[in-house]
């Protein structure tokens, strides 16, 4: 029981900023058509520019400046990269972001090393949210889940109820007709695209301190994101956040099972043989614990190919 | 009849190329030939078929750890001629596509991307935990057997068979693109829903692309087992799979040989510089995106396109223009390169180590010289050179453009 509890609540904090990537990446993805391989990178870059600020201004300045650098570093990927590329078609714009990742990692290692730097939580932030069956629940997660909340909270304010929010829906479905309405659409991308870049540098700058931050983020981040986004249909931020919930529930739930599929065989007697196999069959669900959102894509692939929630053509 | 002549003169090429190199770098041509190889099977997919994959050193490794386990069988007792196991790769990496594709051909577009690189990922995440398939850290190992009195010993002896490889396998995939199946490949690319209304299935035929082009990866990566007689998981990062995409869209995936250029390119050049530098793949990620914004088709695309003014004899008239292009590059390159290797060597771990020690700024050392940190010559004259090069290029690139379309008119 307090596994279950202690995974769930640990599944919903990682849920959530897995979501403040991903909706971001869906956001532009809405809008553009473009996938931006570069976002993972950008989480990586909120968290080393977090990381650096903390060492000179301290954390909390850290966490409100290394966003809007990420932000900025975005407007200028979006205006420098992808603009004059815009003519040649979507898969080009896919490469150069591609590209863009790969110099964004590239560069990090010049600047902080290859391995991965101490960016820690604050002391004072150190402490136990709550007591829940003996174990102490730390407060950061209650922090990183309770930011994200604020952060969907604001996203889906600014888009159902400002001026500028239906202007964006608009430039989103039908970026002409708004585009022939009066309206600056490429401005409007490229704010988009700021907010996008801007999410995924406060979930950086939150969870670098508490997960690690290492050159390899951009990835590895990365690879969940697209297969989050995939899940739950590219474009609908709720498909993001019902299958970043799903994700991060499912990976915080799979570290603690040491079961294999030798075990599965073993209901139906067939332990033995299956043990005797090897490789894949006595695998543990916790060694490839990083794997599960591959293969719950590979799953939801089977049984739903347009993804959980399906997505605007 | 031209082509045929074609066809001769790189075959010459090929066979005569070992001889003219150093003897060190022979096996350097080799993993070019290797590199080649994987990027014409990559662009199958991605420039024919129009279907991007950003996993395909799955396909690749996979082939590679097949043909090892087959010569470890050899050597253990089972008679396979030596030139015929890159063939073992051929079938793993058909197998894996076959299985792979079916899953990945489900959507189209960027989500097909993406499913691509979370297979990659998958495989790079299962492997080290499996020893008996991909021996762990230490890889599995094994080692060329003699056979018809060749030994395979000499470097010389696996070019000629890496070559001969990459021919036969060039060739095919040069014949596949005149088979009406090549045909319904560009059709993919173009418009799908078409295809499905010609009567074919689209799916189908997706796998069938994608099943030959890993086949090909997996024949490139047996290649590369029966070269290097070893191989760990590491062959599965996503970092072998985005230099198939760098060498594929540098060289130009629009024209046949293309990817084949750029892997050829890339491979020499991070042979050449990877002694000086550790920044090799930041070096090639620039030479990217430089390329897709002001040479979209590829430096293989850009060759051909010069094939009409050098034709019509009005090519002069480039001369000048690109001539303040490459000048302006140049300039760039090395203000660009001298910045972020001192960069790179000032936050390198041992300096910053040093100069904490000794409470100073210390010089950095490149070059054989010592770059003071605060000195303006440090800064200024790469700043210069930049602000100049970059000034000088922007000229230079919109005097080419319009010359360009002067010229082909």
């Amino acid at each position: 029981m307090e596994f279950v509890v202690i995974s769930a609540l640990n599944g919903i904090s990682y849920g959530m900023l897995l979501f403040m990537v991903s909706a971001g990446l869906t956001l532009i993805f809405g809008m553009m058509g473009v996938i931006n391989f570069a976002h993972a990178a950008f989480y990586m870059l909120g968290a080393y520019f977090g990381y650096a600020i903390t060492l000179i201004l301290g954390f909390w300045v850290g966490l409100v400046i290394s966003p809007l650098i990420v932000a900025a570093i975005g407007v200028a990927m979006e205006r420098l990269l992808l603009r004059p590329v815009a003519a040649h078609g979507h898969s080009h714009q896919i490469l150069i972001t591609f590209g863009a990742a790969l110099i964004i990692g590239e560069l990090v290692k010049v600047f902080f090393g290859a391995f991965s730097v101490p960016y820690q939580i604050p002391q004072e932030l150190h402490f136990a949210a709550f007591t829940v069956f003996g174990t102490q629940y730390p407060f950061y997660r209650v922090l990183m889940g309770a930011v994200s909340l604020a952060m969907f909270a604001m996203l889906y304010g600014l888009l159902q109820w400002t001026r500028i929010g239906i202007i964006v829906r608009a430039a989103v479905r039908q970026p002409a007709m708004a585009e022939a309405l009066g309206h600056n659409v490429p401005m409007v991308f490229t704010f988009v695209f700021a907010v996008g870049a801007w999410l995924a540098g406060v979930a950086g700058a939150l969870g670098g301190a508490f997960f690690t931050t290492n050159p390899n983020l951009g990835l590895d981040l990365a690879v969940i994101v697209f297969v989050v986004v995939v899940v739950g249909g590219l474009g609908s931020i709720k498909g993001a956040f019902v299958a970043s919930m799903l994700i991060g529930l499912i990976s915080s739930f799979s570290v603690g099972f040491d079961t294999s599929l030798a075990d599965l065989a073993g209901l139906f007697g067939l332990r033995a043989q299956a043990e005797a196999i090897g490789g894949l069959m006595v695998l543990k669900l916790s060694s490839i614990a990083a794997s599960i959102p591959i293969i719950i894509m590979l799953i939801v692939l089977l049984l739903r190919p347009a993804g959980l929630m399906g997505e605007r053509q | 009849m031209r082509n045929l002549i074609y066809w001769a003169a790189a075959l010459i090429g090929l066979a005569i190329m070992p001889w003219l190199v150093p003897a060190s770098w022979v096996v350097v041509l080799s993993k070019m030939l290797i590199a080649a190889l994987f990027a014409l099977a990559f662009n199958l997919l991605s420039g024919q078929a129009g279907m991007l994959s950003f996993g395909h050193a799955a396909y690749f490794a996979t082939g590679t750890f097949a043909t090892l386990h087959l010569m470890q069988a050899a050597e253990a007792g089972l008679s396979v001629p030596t030139p015929l196991l890159p063939i073992a790769g051929m079938i793993a990496g058909l197998i894996c596509g076959l299985v792979c594709g079916v899953f990945a051909t489900m959507r189209s577009g960027v989500y097909f991307s993406m499913i691509t690189l979370a297979i990659a990922e998958l495989f790079y995440n299962l492997a080290p935990n499996m020893h008996d398939l991909f021996g762990g850290e230490g890889g599995i190992s094994s080692f060329r057997l003699p056979w018809a009195g060749i030994t395979f010993g000499t470097d010389m002896q696996v070019y000629y068979l890496v070559a001969g490889w990459t021919a036969l396998a060039t060739a095919l995939l040069y014949y596949y693109t005149t088979t009406p199946f090549g045909r319904l490949t560009l059709a993919l690319r173009e418009n799908e829903q078409r295809v499905r209304f010609l009567g074919f299935n689209a799916y189908q035929s997706r796998i069938l692309v994608f099943s030959v082009s890993a086949m090909l990866s997996g024949l490139a990566g047996g290649l590369l087992a029966v070269t290097n007689e070893s191989a760990n998981y590491v062959l599965f990062e996503i970092g072998s799979s985005a230099n198939v995409v760098l060498d594929t869209f540098i060289g130009g995936s629009g024209v046949f040989l293309g990817p084949a250029l750029g892997a050829v390119l890339l491979t020499g050049f991070s042979y050449t510089v990877s002694d000086a530098t550790s920044l090799v793949l930041l070096y090639e990620g620039v030479l990217f995106i430089l390329v897709m914004i002001y040479a979209p088709q590829g430096l293989g695309g850009a060759l051909v396109a010069l094939k009409g003014p050098i034709l019509s004899g009005r090519w002069p008239k480039l001369v000048a223009p690109f001539a303040v292009v490459l000048t302006a590059a140049a300039g760039a390159t090395v203000a660009f390169v001298f910045t972020v290797e001192l960069l790179d060597r000032f936050f390198s771990t041992e300096h910053f180590g040093r100069m904490h020690d000794r409470q100073m700024l210390l010089p950095v050392e490149f070059a054989n010289h010592q770059w003071h940190v605060l000195s303006p010559v440090t800064w200024g004259i790469p700043l210069l050179l930049a602000i100049a090069s970059v000034g000088l290029f922007r000229i230079g690139i919109r005097r080419s453009k319009s010359t360009w379309s002067e010229v082909t008119r």
